[in-house]
């Protein structure tokens, strides 16, 4: 018995915030993220009558763009998103407008400057702006400049900033960063995105902490043994070459989505449910995160490169044959960490974090694993009792697992584990945002609580610089482990967690 | 949340002085700090309750406008004293007449309109208006003074506001209050009117508002269910934004009925509904008629008619398929005297998929674990049983006015659009009969 018709008692009692009338001003317009993710994500707040009337959207790039040119590309790229709601996309399309605009000659913003102010007026959206720079992080420095040498972002109030990830490089390039983009805005303007953080399930583990009685008394060392935190995707670097080959998987995730995780799972509780008490917490877990072993951190970190792999019907690439990619290239797809958390509560808990490229799965998920219990009583019908272990899935199949022993049926006490099973699909039936369309209502709606401060992503960068310095000064010390594609990384990987008497749950 | 208190004592002052007063109280040096950008609040504040027990001498003042844990309990032991129903309202007239009659000529200090709760002026008023009608026949007095609300946050700059009282008999606010509030308005700011007290009374004055574009909170259950839709209805009809707290305390039953339905596997049993029964505080049935409309409307039903005995109200839909769908509204004495009347404290909800009784589904929705024990009866609990308790809603009226204030749109939102029309429907073909 089951229907996938939406809850007709439930249309219509959320109550959304709404957003305020605004300008967002889109730099970087003609990129893949405007039409992948920025559109579309506006598009679905348009859908659900979240965007108010008074509204533009100003595509802004080199590209000598009209505003119909800008509105036709929208439509096309969008083409399956739209189908069935062309009359909705029509209307919409009236928020679109393009301007051509070269960040680095002061001429163009001074001209954009005049168009928004038109913009403002057609529009009635009072001069309240949102920029929203999706351009290759060497424009974030200059770009902030030009919007203030500008005059746009001077009223804290009535302007936002929203810088994409990576946001430095390392820890020094982070912190000049950061003292340019507070040069010419306040903080309080500057939206740091991690998409991460706009996921459901990734917000569910403050509610599942916070909101119940039975979590927090045993979400510490005295309870917890261990906790690992994986993302793995199982695409190769696909088009995204020219980015990766100078980024890799230390830059493109883990010092930004998996350490987020990492910082909602180990946070201490905010005195309120407010945005800068929530940062201060995320703050202040990172900045008292370490490697494991900052001395000789090779000993607490695992890299790998994806080679071939595939079946004979689907070969698939290694990552030195991809397109784009240095043959000799020593990027690394696959890392694996092992960080300690040094405060009170986690004293001694090792977190293991993963994520690669070309795994089996595509998957986000944290698995907290409890401690034995002290004395077995019981036989257990496997070779060795399982530990208790909670498992959150940030995707796919968003939701929570709960693994615990029964009594295996028949006569004596011998006992297996059983997994209690939530999942939002099956409670709510209804699926959720899109990362995105939540962070851009929020940086819309002034609400920062998603996204991360100049302390924490200077923290987040703080914690790898001995791998980082390593890998920049003595890359044999690190080497790049090869690892067959579709596979669930190098097998040092799993002697990182051996060591500990430990393994990478197998999803 | 704590009540704010002014800061300074509000200055009395000639009414003719007042517009003047405030236009310059806002012109500073400092032109940032022009007052709060934000709208003007107008409070009809009667506490004709707290006024009796103050001035008979029940309790002692001063008066503030905030229905306290100690008038409560005193008017609730007035009520057993004088013999009176226990289920007799706080607000009932009966209540009130037996007070007036007993009311001695003590002095008192009359704080309403300085003493609001923080929910309300942490949303930064720029102007809030308190229509104070005292018991006793007196001419207009007025008061006004500048407020700026504590922030928790040391990082942020006060925004402060202002406020005015006036004070005076029903009969002097209706032929010079309303003159006064005429000149108090912020053309540019939005305004709204909480009517905090029964809307059958004073109807010239409560009418003055409707007819100056005021964006309205009412209570529909203070006053006479006819009265009350009457008013709904003509508010529908001249397209003012409606903003209603019987409404919003349904809130946690609609979502508490909606969050059973939220996993898709439940969502057939919505098909097949054949009854459902409201138990209610007292006989005051439009919070009833409010839950089971937004049921109707929500699942397409259309109604059919309404029939009427001495112990409930019934109630028949129809589906789209022709079926039938019987309701109840169950008028229920508790002991305890209410505060708010006909308050929604159960709902049964039977779905019949199948002709073996254990294959059909009963939803319970109560308020207490006593109310589902009793909706059970009657073999339900042979049925699937799906129970939730409802949790009561302890938040004052001040707080879900500040909600409102915090969330509305200024318009009358959809969902209590179409439960009004139909809820004046089943009560029009009611009344008629």
């Amino acid at each position: 018995m089951s229907s996938t018709l939406s809850n007709p008692l439930r249309l219509g009692l959320r109550q959304e915030r709404v957003i305020s009338p605004q300008c967002l001003i889109i730099f970087g317009a003609s990129g893949d993220l405007t039409h992948r993710k920025l559109i579309p994500a506006l598009f679905e707040l348009y859908l659900q009558r979240r965007i108010p009337s008074e509204f533009g959207i100003v595509g802004c790039a080199r590209r000598p763009w009209s505003d119909i040119e800008f509105r036709e590309k929208m439509k096309l790229k969008l083409s399956n998103q739209i189908l069935g709601k062309e009359k909705e996309w029509d209307q919409f399309s009236n928020y679109l407008f393009y301007e051509s605009v070269d960040l680095q000659q002061s001429d163009h913003v001074i001209r954009l400057s005049k168009r928004l102010n038109e913009i403002d007026k057609t529009q009635a959206t009072h001069g309240n702006r949102t920029f929203y720079l999706s351009v290759s992080p060497n424009f974030y420095a200059s770009g902030c400049k030009a919007l203030k040498a500008a005059g746009l972002i001077d009223d804290p109030k009535k302007s936002r900033v929203v810088i994409e990830k990576p946001f430095g490089r390392d820890y020094s390039s982070a912190k000049k960063l950061n003292k340019i983009v507070q040069s010419c805005a306040d903080e309080s303007q500057i939206y740091r995105i991690d998409h991460y953080l706009g996921k459901e399930t990734v917000q569910n583990i403050l509610v599942l902490r916070f909101a119940n009685t039975i979590f927090e008394p045993i979400w510490n060392r005295n309870y917890i043994s261990s906790v690992q935190i994986t993302s793995s995707e199982t695409v190769g670097v696909e088009d995204r070459a020219g980015y990766y080959e100078s980024s890799g998987a230390l830059r493109d995730m883990l010092q930004n989505h998996l350490t987020q995780m990492l910082a909602v799972t180990a946070m201490e509780p905010p005195g309120k449910f407010e945005p800068e008490a929530i940062r201060n917490e995320k703050a202040k877990v990172l900045q008292a995160a370490k490697l494991a072993d900052e001395n000789e951190p090779w000993n607490c970190c695992i890299r790998g490169q994806y080679g071939e792999g595939g079946n004979s019907s689907n070969r698939l690439k290694g990552y030195r044959t991809e397109d784009g990619v240095n043959t000799n290239s020593t990027t690394e797809t696959y890392i694996a960490a092992k960080v300690f958390v040094d405060n009170w509560r986690w004293q001694g808990v090792p977190f293991y974090l993963r994520t690669g490229k070309r795994l089996p799965k595509r998957l986000g998920e944290i698995v907290l694993t409890f401690k034995d219990v002290p004395v077995h009583l019981f036989e257990s019908t496997i070779i060795n009792p399982a530990p208790n272990q909670l498992i959150l899935r940030i995707q796919p199949n968003e939701g929570a697992t709960f693994k615990f022993e029964v009594k295996s049926p028949g006569s004596g006490m011998k006992s297996r584990p059983v997994e209690m099973e939530f999942s939002y699909d099956e409670s709510f039936g209804e699926p959720s945002d899109e990362g995105y369309v939540r962070l851009l209502a929020d940086a819309m709606l002034s609400d920062p609580t998603l996204f991360t401060r100049s302390d924490e992503v200077e923290a987040a960068w703080k914690l790898y610089t001995p791998l980082i310095e390593l890998m920049e000064n003595s890359p044999w010390k690190l080497p790049i482990h090869n690892y067959e594609s579709m596979t669930w990384g190098p097998p040092e990987s799993d002697h990182l967690l051996s060591k500990d008497n430990i393994f990478w749950r197998r999803p | 949340m704590k009540p704010q208190l002014t800061l300074q004592t509000p200055l009395e002052l000639p009414y003719e002085e007042i517009s003047n007063y405030l236009n310059q109280l806002w012109i500073s040096e400092d032109s940032d700090n022009s007052g709060a950008n934000t709208f003007t609040l107008i409070v009809w504040q009667p506490a004709w309750l707290e006024q009796c027990l103050v001035q008979s001498g029940l309790i002692n003042g001063p008066i503030t406008g905030n229905l306290s844990p100690e008038i409560i309990e005193v008017a609730k032991n007035f009520i057993l004293d004088q013999s009176l129903p226990i289920t007799t309202s706080l607000n009932s007239g009966e209540l009130l007449s037996l007070l007036k009659e007993n009311l001695a000529k003590r002095d008192f200090e009359d704080y309403r309109g300085q003493f609001f709760e923080s929910s309300i002026s942490t949303l930064n008023p720029r102007r809030l208006i308190t229509l104070a009608p005292t018991l006793n026949n007196s001419a207009i007095k007025t008061f006004v003074s500048a407020y700026c609300p504590l922030s928790e946050s040391s990082m942020t700059q006060p925004i402060c506001g202002d406020l005015v009282v006036i004070r005076g008999d029903s009969n002097s606010i209706e032929k010079k209050g309303l003159k006064i509030i005429d000149q108090l308005f912020i053309d540019e700011l939005p305004s709204w009117l909480w009517w905090n007290g029964n809307l059958d009374e004073s109807a010239e004055i409560f009418e003055y508002f409707i007819n100056h574009g005021q964006r309205l909170i009412i209570d529909t259950a203070l006053g006479s269910p006819k009265r009350c839709l009457d008013v709904l209805d003509q508010l529908l009809n001249s397209n003012k934004a409606i903003n209603d707290l019987n409404w919003v305390r349904l809130k946690s039953w609609r979502e508490s009925l909606a969050m059973i339905f939220d996993p898709p596997s439940r969502r057939p049993i919505l098909a097949h509904i054949t009854d459902i029964d409201v138990d209610i505080v007292g006989d005051h049935l439009i919070q009833a008629l409010f839950l089971i409309s937004w049921i109707s409307d929500k699942l397409e039903w259309d109604f059919v008619n309404v029939e009427r005995n001495n112990e409930s109200i019934k109630i028949k839909f129809m589906r789209k398929n022709g079926d039938t769908i019987s309701t109840t509204i169950n008028p229920l004495p508790l002991g305890n005297p209410s505060i708010h009347l006909g308050q929604v404290i159960g709902l049964r909800l039977i779905s019949k998929i199948s002709d073996v009784q254990k294959n059909n589904t009963c939803i319970i929705l109560g308020c207490e674990s006593v109310e589902c024990m009793r909706l059970e009866a009657g073999g339900m609990a042979d049925m699937q049983l799906i129970e939730k308790v409802v949790p009561n809603s302890f938040s004052s009226s001040e707080y879900d006015v500040s909600k409102l204030l915090g969330s509305s749109r200024g318009n009358t939102s959809p969902l209590f659009e179409n439960t009004i029309r139909i809820a004046l429907q089943i009560f029009n073909s009611f009344h008629d009969k």
